[in-house]
């Protein structure tokens, strides 16, 4: 490969790396067959621009002139707009060149790494290489109690977004290779993910092996549990502390929401909850750390990415810090007895995003367009 | 009597239906079993996990029986054993091995061998 090449494939690894986690859906390790690599020339018929992501069709001429359209991924609107492209940078019409990565099967199908406007040569994922603005760094802001500030302050907008990680494994300090939906490159390392019951590890092992196929989140199943703080779309604090609760609205789960009530109630029993995707939630102040219990999920969605199984008996504590005014430490007990053989623990960091709300979202609105295809 | 046997049923039922993604043999399971393909005799299994042990109603109802089911998860072998009642009402043992398909489908199945006292047979059951 020549340098020139190799650095062309290297920014739009790069690309798309970066792009991966915002058209997330459905996994990319479910769709998409990483190992290959397609390329393809042909004319626009159709643009969809629509949550989750965007796709543009396009008709494609083989040797012998037999022309077969093809679904082309190139990423979702609100990241595609933020770098510079819009719904009309492209029409019905325009040549353009495509490099992505296929499907897996035999869908006519594929995951742009990049597209070129074959007129002008423009490069459609340019803007995205572009280092995005480090947040400028400030203090925690606060309450006038002294609390922590968990959503913007007065007259200012922002939400929590852009995880430092979006998996969840129990906290040991041992490294485990895996993709950023979870999948692990070497099964046998599932062990170390978490103390499964060897059922749990089971229906793990064979969520892995079929590539995160039956993911209920494919399907338009909310991202409870601890998966919409692993969501690219971010979630936003609602502080209410008249009313003694805390509204966590999400980016990414069709303008779900959550209440945390923090007016001193017991955490409640599963066998007395209308069991639901979010749980019951009860918080209260530990320092500067709003810790946060939650029973009475039911069994409907995975409650995070990489396939982890839970029961009806999921309890959560989740701790979140606002270290700073742009990080928020997320830390996560997870305790499952009809899962897990004891419970374990696990976090990330959240960064803020700052001058902005969380965009209007709804997972199945281009399910017409591509499912039905 | 009936309106609450039905209500006691259909509130099981429900209960159960929530169950999707957790343990893979928790819910309720409907099919048949039989001899022949047919001479068929309906079944309805309800299962849960209490985190040890599954837990199961057979034929939920008046002639209900309770269960002992088993899986190895290494191979999604299921063994369940039970005494119910037969047509005429008499006691009889039944041991039922077969395997979990498609472990992760909503509607997954459980397809082997059915021994009731000294009659073979095979069985199918879907979970709803």
């Amino acid at each position: 490969m020549t340098h020139a090449k190799s650095k062309i494939w290297a920014l739009s690894l790069g690309i798309l790396l970066a792009y991966v986690p915002v058209s997330a859906q459905r996994a990319k390790s479910t769709a998409y067959d990483s190992d290959r690599k397609l390329k393809l020339s042909g004319t626009v018929t159709r643009i969809d621009w629509v949550n989750p992501s965007a796709f543009v069709f396009i008709n494609v001429k083989d040797a012998v002139g037999t022309v077969a359209n093809w679904a082309v991924e190139i990423g979702n609107p609100l990241d595609l707009q933020r770098d510079g492209w819009k719904w009309n940078s492209l029409h019905i019409g325009d040549s353009i060149a495509v490099e992505g990565i296929p499907a897996r099967g035999a869908a006519r199908q594929t995951l742009a790494t990049s597209v070129i406007l074959s007129k002008t040569g423009a490069r459609l994922f340019t803007a995205s290489t572009k280092p995005k603005p480090k947040p400028v760094s400030a203090p925690t802001p606060r309450w006038p109690d002294g609390h922590p500030r968990l959503g913007p302050p007065p007259g200012k907008t922002g939400y929590w977004g852009a995880p430092s990680s979006t998996v969840l494994v129990e906290n040991t300090g041992v490294a485990i290779p895996m993709n950023k939906d979870g999948l692990l490159n070497n099964i046998a390392d599932a062990d170390k993910v978490a103390p499964f019951q060897p059922w749990a590890k089971a229906v793990y092992e064979y969520r892995q092996r079929t590539l995160f196929k039956d993911d209920p989140y494919n399907r338009c199943i909310p991202p409870g549990g601890v998966r919409h703080f692993q969501n690219h779309y971010g979630v936003q604090f609602i502080e209410q502390p008249e009313v003694k609760r805390i509204l966590l609205l999400m980016g990414g789960g069709d303008r779900n929401w959550r209440i945390i009530y923090t007016d001193g109630r017991p955490i409640g029993h599963k066998d007395e909850l209308v069991l639901t995707y979010y749980g019951a939630s009860t918080g209260k102040w530990d320092g500067d750390t709003l810790v946060v219990d939650t029973v009475g999920f039911n069994e409907k969605f995975w409650f995070t990415n990489g396939g982890l199984p839970h029961t009806e008996a999921l309890h959560l504590t989740e701790r979140f810090t606002r270290s700073d005014f742009n990080t928020l430490k997320y830390q996560v007990t997870v305790d499952d007895p009809q899962a897990y053989t004891r419970p374990w623990s696990g976090g990330w960091n959240i960064q803020w995003v700052p001058d902005e709300d969380i965009q209007e979202y709804f997972c199945e609105e281009n399910a017409e367009s591509i499912f039905s295809r | 009597m009936f309106q609450l046997g039905f209500l006691t049923f259909f509130l099981a039922v429900a209960v159960s239906a929530l169950a999707q993604q957790g343990h893979p043999l928790t819910g309720t399971w409907n099919g048949d079993w039989g001899p022949t393909p047919t001479e068929r005799t309906q079944i309805t299994i309800v299962m849960t996990w209490d985190g040890k042990a599954v837990n199961s109603i057979i034929n939920p109802g008046a002639d209900a029986s309770t269960g002992i089911v088993s899986l190895d998860p290494t191979n999604w072998t299921v063994r369940l054993e039970a005494d119910v009642k037969d047509k005429s009402g008499k006691p009889v043992h039944v041991i039922a091995d077969g395997k979990l398909e498609d472990v992760g489908a909503y509607h997954r199945t459980i397809i082997g061998t059915w021994r009731q006292g000294t009659v073979n047979g095979n069985f199918k059951l879907t979970r709803d």
